[in-house]
């Protein structure tokens, strides 16, 4: 779906995080496609107030409140009938659908299939982690056979649906996939649905840490995930493998997994986004029989269900003026209903039974974290304070350019952080500001402030937090430094990207 | 299991690297800052000869082929440039740190982190068999294979660790 921005917006991530504390698990994948989208968004240039995010019911679907954007949390299974609604009644919006496996497949399945056969200008967003997890634990639609669950005790007999094919048989004119795991392939392919114009449908896989946490291990694991992936690219052989030394083959209909070296390259398919019979194949590839396929399985144009709506009521009008809905209405047999007398249904009135049974399941949240290995144990145990952050170097924020600049180069640091009278934290100026906004660009460093310079309000770290929340924030938006303040905002320290790899490296080191 | 033991096993081609502005030898300081803030990329490689085209992102095209001969970086901005006058017309060889050191895809993500710790390098150019150059191993790769390899641990985290809720509602 795309917009074209009419004024110049310049908007950062910061803009489109709310106010809203995120009720999902620790660890749940849901964290990791949040961010993106945050990062994403502002790359798209639509304007928060155009932006609309609706969903359903489930953990995937509490999505909105943590945009700040517009949003509906709306009925089970029926964002995708809200939304059409919306992108007909106002055609401007950029629209996103929040679903997850069992609200857009199970209780909204119809109204899924049916905003994609329109062809409605909306990015449709599928969570899927092959449970439900916001009602604790039953199978879902894409759960396998054998899968136990509280609800099927002795295994699934159900057949999964495979969302890919669910949404080639409503003729998607824009099918992609991704995983929540993998960050630069998820933004890029979110981006990819956010440019597409029509019904772009984008499933994530997506790990529910607390139900379903083995699902996509072998697809998420960093060391092996490189073998069970194939990354399509428009026009590009399907190649792949760790070393990419495997391909796709088309042995008459049936694609089969080959060594490289013992085929000549032209056999191997090549990826055409607007092929629909490739793109049937590529989603009935399933893991792990083949690779699974992940970016943009197909692409193509065709005219968007509002735009067509709206040029046939436009017709309509210009050919037989403009309608008058209470004519319409007086036209129609008429009748009025009498009210009668009710005889009252007796209520005690009172909530719901307390069963006892969710205690039971909240304990069973409340277990502590199984800790896998040493090393993810230092991550989210060992705190920031060890990484002996360097005492922090600091200017007023009253101070020149060309001051801040010798004092970095004096201190040869990267970083330098700017405060206040109070000496708290109220900026950031690095390197890359140098680069990017002063050398070359800035005739007298001696007449300018370092406050019209500096990232002011950057985000910024406590000592007692654990390592794994700078890794978070440096590896999601890149940030090389991180400053380290105390309650009262008062910087207590720096780290960088250095500090954090050289701790780690070190860490558990065999002795 | 250690990060290390990671590390060695990886080899740099399975990272995801940064890429790099590039430009010919001879263009003056006021253009290779240019580049380097069109692409915005923090280091920038000077070659010999070849286009100077690309950010560094595609690992196929000819530009590649042109032969590295220098390299320069935004800590060679602040320390040689900003606020040294008359530099910006000065051609980029002056101030770019000659015939870097660089490594193969092949080897390991340890090797190639040993090797920047050794130097205090935070930027090392990755050049193959062919002299094409392939992008620059830093930290943030790193950071990013972390990320990545511990996904419950570092991605899934809240963004404001001030608002983690005190209890999960499973949703
Ligand atoms: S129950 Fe599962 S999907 Fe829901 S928030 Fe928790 S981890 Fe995420």
């Amino acid at each position: 779906m795309s917009t074209t921005a009419t004024d110049e917006i310049t908007l950062t991530r910061k803009d489109f995080v709310s106010d809203q504390t995120v009720r999902w698990c620790p660890g749940c994948g849901d964290y990791s496609i949040l961010a993106q989208m945050q990062r994403i968004l502002p790359d798209t240039g639509v304007a928060k107030e155009k932006t609309v995010f609706i969903s359903g019911i489930g953990c995937a679907s509490r999505f909105p409140y943590y945009m700040n954007t517009y949003g509906i949390h709306s009925i089970h299974g029926r964002a995708p009938a809200l939304a059409t609604g919306l992108a007909i009644a106002n055609p401007d919006l950029t629209i996103w659908v929040i679903t997850g496996d069992g609200d857009g497949l199970s209780i909204g399945g119809n109204h899924l299939l049916h905003a994609i056969r329109r062809n409605v200008n909306l990015n449709i967003v599928l969570f899927n982690n092959r449970i439900y997890g916001l009602t604790k634990g039953q199978y879902s639609p894409t759960s396998r056979p054998g899968t136990v669950t509280k609800s099927s005790p002795m295994g699934s007999v159900e057949q999964p649906l495979n969302p890919i094919a669910v949404a080639m048989a409503a003729e998607a004119t824009f099918v992609a996939r991704s995983i929540d795991s993998h960050p630069q392939h998820l933004a890029a392919t979110l981006k990819r649905a956010a440019e597409h114009r029509g019904a772009s449908f984008l499933e994530i896989y997506q790990n529910c840490v607390i139900f379903n946490p083995n699902e996509w291990t072998d697809l998420s694991d960093r060391k092996n995930r490189d073998d069970s992936i194939l990354y399509l690219e428009h026009g590009k052989h399907m190649i792949f493998g760790k070393n990419r030394d495997k391909g796709i083959r088309l042995n008459g209909f049936t694609p089969e997994v080959v060594a490289l070296d013992e085929v000549d390259l032209d056999e191997i398919l090549v990826h055409d986004a607007t092929s629909k019979p490739l793109a049937s194949i590529l989603g009935s590839m399933e893991f792990p029989d083949y690779p699974a396929a992940m970016g943009v399985i197909r692409d193509v144009r065709k005219p968007d269900y509002a735009g067509e709506l709206i040029g046939q009521v436009e017709t309509a009008q210009a050919q037989r003026g403009a309608g008058d809905l209470n004519q319409l209405y007086l036209a129609a047999d008429l009748w009025t209903v009498e009210e009668r007398e009710i005889t009252s249904v007796a209520s005690d009135g009172d909530g719901m039974p307390i069963t006892g049974l969710d205690e039971e399941y909240i304990d069973e949240m409340d277990k502590p974290e199984e800790v896998l290995s040493d090393f993810q144990d230092v991550l989210v145990t060992n705190t920031l304070a060890e990484l002996r952050p360097k005492v922090p170097i600091t200017v007023g924020k009253r101070s020149s350019l060309a001051r801040t600049v010798r004092q970095m180069n004096q201190h040869n640091i990267g970083c330098m952080l700017v405060t206040d009278e109070e000496n708290r934290l109220v900026g950031i100026f690095t390197e890359w500001d140098v680069l990017n906004r002063v050398a070359g660009l800035v005739d007298d460093l001696t007449q300018e402030t370092i406050t019209d310079y500096m990232t002011a309000d950057p985000l910024t770290l406590k000592e007692d937090l654990p390592i794994a929340q700078a890794l978070n924030l440096m590896s999601i938006h890149g940030f090389r430094h991180l400053p380290l303040v105390d309650d009262g905002g008062q910087p207590t320290g720096i780290i960088s990207f250095r500090d954090v790899v050289g701790y780690l490296n070190e860490a558990l080191e065999e002795k | 299991m250690n990060l290390q033991t990671d590390l060695k096993s990886e080899h740099i081609s399975h990272l995801v690297v940064s890429g790099f502005a590039q430009v010919p030898l001879g263009t003056s300081v006021r253009d290779t800052l240019a580049r380097m803030r069109a692409d915005r990329r923090v280091v920038c490689l000077v070659v010999e000869e070849g286009a100077a085209a690309g950010a560094g992102d595609g690992q196929e095209e000819d530009s590649r082929q042109a032969r590295l001969v220098g390299i320069f970086t935004e800590r060679d901005v602040m320390r040689k440039v900003v606020d040294v006058p008359g530099m910006l017309e000065k051609p980029v060889d002056e101030v770019m740190t000659t015939d870097p050191i660089t490594i193969g895809p092949d080897a390991s993500a340890a090797d190639a982190l040993r090797l920047m710790e050794l130097n205090h390098f935070r930027n090392l150019p990755i050049v193959d068999g062919s002299g094409r150059l392939l992008g620059i191993m830093s930290h943030q790769a790193i950071i990013d294979y972390l990320a990545d390899r511990y996904p419950v641990e570092v991605l899934n985290r809240p963004i404001d660790p001030e608002r983690f809720p005190r209890k999960a509602e499973g949703g």
